[in-house]
């Protein structure tokens, strides 16, 4: 696409938004006849035209299954399934590609870890959360804490929507904790943890630490090893990829001790009806016919994300999350939870007494789509003495009018309310 | 606002949201039941004082959008002073009413035999926002399992 060239000419830690978004088609839809304002990429992101094209090229012009066929054409599509494992090691500087797995979303990479990591686990061990964690980083540990005894602790968070890392510090202590799982950037307050101080803490605690990288992936560069992650996670639609594509990461040693996941084809060496051996890893941890045209997607993301570069996403997002949050300042009643010392592009609000249900609607019948409710983190919301927030999330598109759009019909809203 | 919404957030609902009637602790009640929505954290419960088969009083508490506040105080409204088997009755109708697409005049005049929602008319806009349908309902819910072991 000639666009990728606008783009690379474009100075770095600058960004065209106007650019960008003529590379997504629905960002040209209207909605309810206004045009269509898209502030919930953190749910899931728009899709490029690249990335569309390529799924649909692929299965056009190349696909049949992999690692199977002895044909040309099931040879091709397997190196290019392959590729795309390489591309990811790249984009989170992994050591290896073969330290690359892919599954179906971020949920599915921990309940990975959490099923065969965790059988590994024996009472009297703990795994360590954290207070504002996505359910997905929470009810995986839940399961293996109900079915094995495994301790699950939870870290506090403070009134800012950090982590106490003091608290944290003291959950270490007794040499339980087996692993930590956090979240290496909040869906709800948008904070991004200290992710290279909390594996340090917890590989002093003889720990491992697995983040999960849901909402971090997106907004800035991620260097497995300058994290000093053990498992890193995150999932292909919210990095402007397809459904149905996630990825694991995690150390080779610890991913050959681990046994399988789900048992199927493609993930033997060796089988007869008394006994089989695994495949080598990653192959050990993917199991059956992949999401291979969702892999090629993915990988068409990731090369275009890097075009762009995250110098230019993330100064376009922390400049944008700054206006967002003066303008909304601006609207009478409205509040922002949390003020994290880092943070990146969620905000979630309260507003006087209008429900986020109400909000939702109301600017959604203006074009904006926005999340209201519980953002699968009931728990957090209890900790912050909310029911509900509304959330409005941004992406490497979002301009700002989109957000002075949000903050006129705030305003507009609760008017009709108050 | 776009017309649309306005429909939806008809004056009578967001009126009856922000100043309900019936909101409320009733200590005389010997019925009550609860309606959770675990995607938003709404909460309402009602509280039924029962004479017989006679729903003599409701009182609501609801922690919820203005569409849940207002569906749960016209409720009270509409169902005090009905039978179990009245209320029942106007709960399937709503019900219905959440899901037809027909026209509103057809949705205003019941066929006959079955009863009017009266106060609650204004709530069947909702059925053109699939996405809150749930939140008018909940109500209901917390009706059911109030009534779960009355038998009529
Ligand atoms: C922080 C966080 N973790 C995990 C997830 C789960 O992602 P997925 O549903 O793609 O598995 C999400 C997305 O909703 C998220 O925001």
């Amino acid at each position: 696409m000639n666009t990728d060239k606008t783009l690379k000419t474009t100075p770095a830690a600058t960004l065209d938004v106007q650019a960008v978004r003529a590379q997504f088609p629905i960002l040209s839809e209207t909605v309810h006849g206004r045009p269509f304002v898209f502030l919930d990429s953190g749910a899931s992101a728009q899709k490029p035209a690249v990335v569309i094209d390529s799924m649909a090229d692929a299965m056009r012009h190349q696909y049949a299954n992999i690692h199977r066929g002895l044909y040309w054409m099931s040879e091709r599509t397997s190196d290019a399934y392959e590729a795309v494992r390489g591309q990811v090691a790249a984009f989170l500087n992994a050591p290896s590609h073969e330290e690359i797995i892919f599954t179906r979303n971020s949920t599915e990479a921990i309940n990975l870890v959490a099923h065969s990591l965790g059988s590994l686990m024996k009472p009297g061990q703990a795994v360590l959360i954290s207070e504002m964690e996505h359910h997905a980083n929470l009810i995986p540990w839940q399961m293996l804490r109900d079915r094995s005894g495994v301790e699950l602790r939870v870290a506090p968070i403070t009134d800012a929507g950090d982590l106490d890392m003091e608290a944290y510090g003291r959950q270490l202590e007794d040499g339980k904790v087996a692993l930590v799982a956090m979240t290496h950037m909040s869906n709800v307050l948008g904070t991004i943890t200290p992710a290279r101080q909390i594996a340090d803490m917890a590989h002093a605690a003889g720990a491992l630490v697995l983040f999960d990288g849901s909402q971090a992936a997106v907004h800035h560069r991620t260097d497995v090893q300058v994290l000093g992650a053990d498992f890193y996670t995150f999932t292909g639609h919210k990095l402007y990829g397809p459904t149905g594509i996630g990825v694991l990461w995690g150390r080779r040693a610890l991913l050959e001790e681990m046994p399988p996941f789900l048992g199927g084809g493609d993930m033997i060496s060796s089988v007869t009806f008394e006994k089989s051996t695994w495949a080598n890893v990653p192959h050990k941890f993917e199991a059956g016919t992949p999401a291979i045209v969702e892999t090629l997607g993915l990988g068409a993301a990731i090369r275009w994300v890097e075009v762009i570069g995250f110098d230019a996403i993330e100064a376009h997002e922390q400049a944008l999350t700054a206006y967002a949050l003066e303008k909304l300042a601006d609207v009478p009643g409205l509040q922002v939870v949390g003020a994290p010392k880092q943070r990146g592009g969620v905000i979630s609000f309260t507003m006087a007494d209008v429900h986020p249900h109400d909000i939702a609607t109301l600017l959604d019948r203006n074009g904006i789509a926005v999340r209201a409710g519980q953002h699968c983190a009931e728990p957090l919301m209890r900790r912050l003495g909310l029911h509900a927030t509304t959330r409005a999330s941004f992406g490497v598109y979002t301009s700002t009018q989109d957000i002075d759009a949000l903050a006129e019909t705030l305003v507009r809203i609760r008017d009709f309310f108050v | 606002m776009s017309d649309a919404a306005q429909d939806l957030y008809d004056l009578q609902i967001v009126e009856r949201a922000r100043n309900p009637r019936y909101a409320g602790d009733l200590p005389e009640a010997n019925l009550s039941g609860e309606g959770r929505n675990p995607l938003c954290g709404d909460r309402t419960r009602l509280d039924i004082a029962l004479q017989g088969y006679h729903i003599s009083q409701i009182r609501h508490r609801t922690r919820g959008c203005a569409l849940c506040t207002a569906a749960a105080d016209m409720l009270a409204e509409r169902l005090s002073g009905c039978s179990v088997e009245e209320a029942q009755a106007v709960g399937v109708r709503f019900s219905a009413a959440l899901v037809t697409q027909d026209a509103i005049e057809q949705v205003e005049s019941p066929p006959e035999g079955t009863p009017s929602l009266g106060v609650m008319q204004p709530l069947t806009a909702v059925r053109f926002h699939k996405a809150r349908i749930r939140c008018v309902e909940l109500p209901w819910v917390a009706l059911k399992e109030a009534l779960t072991h009355v038998r009529v």
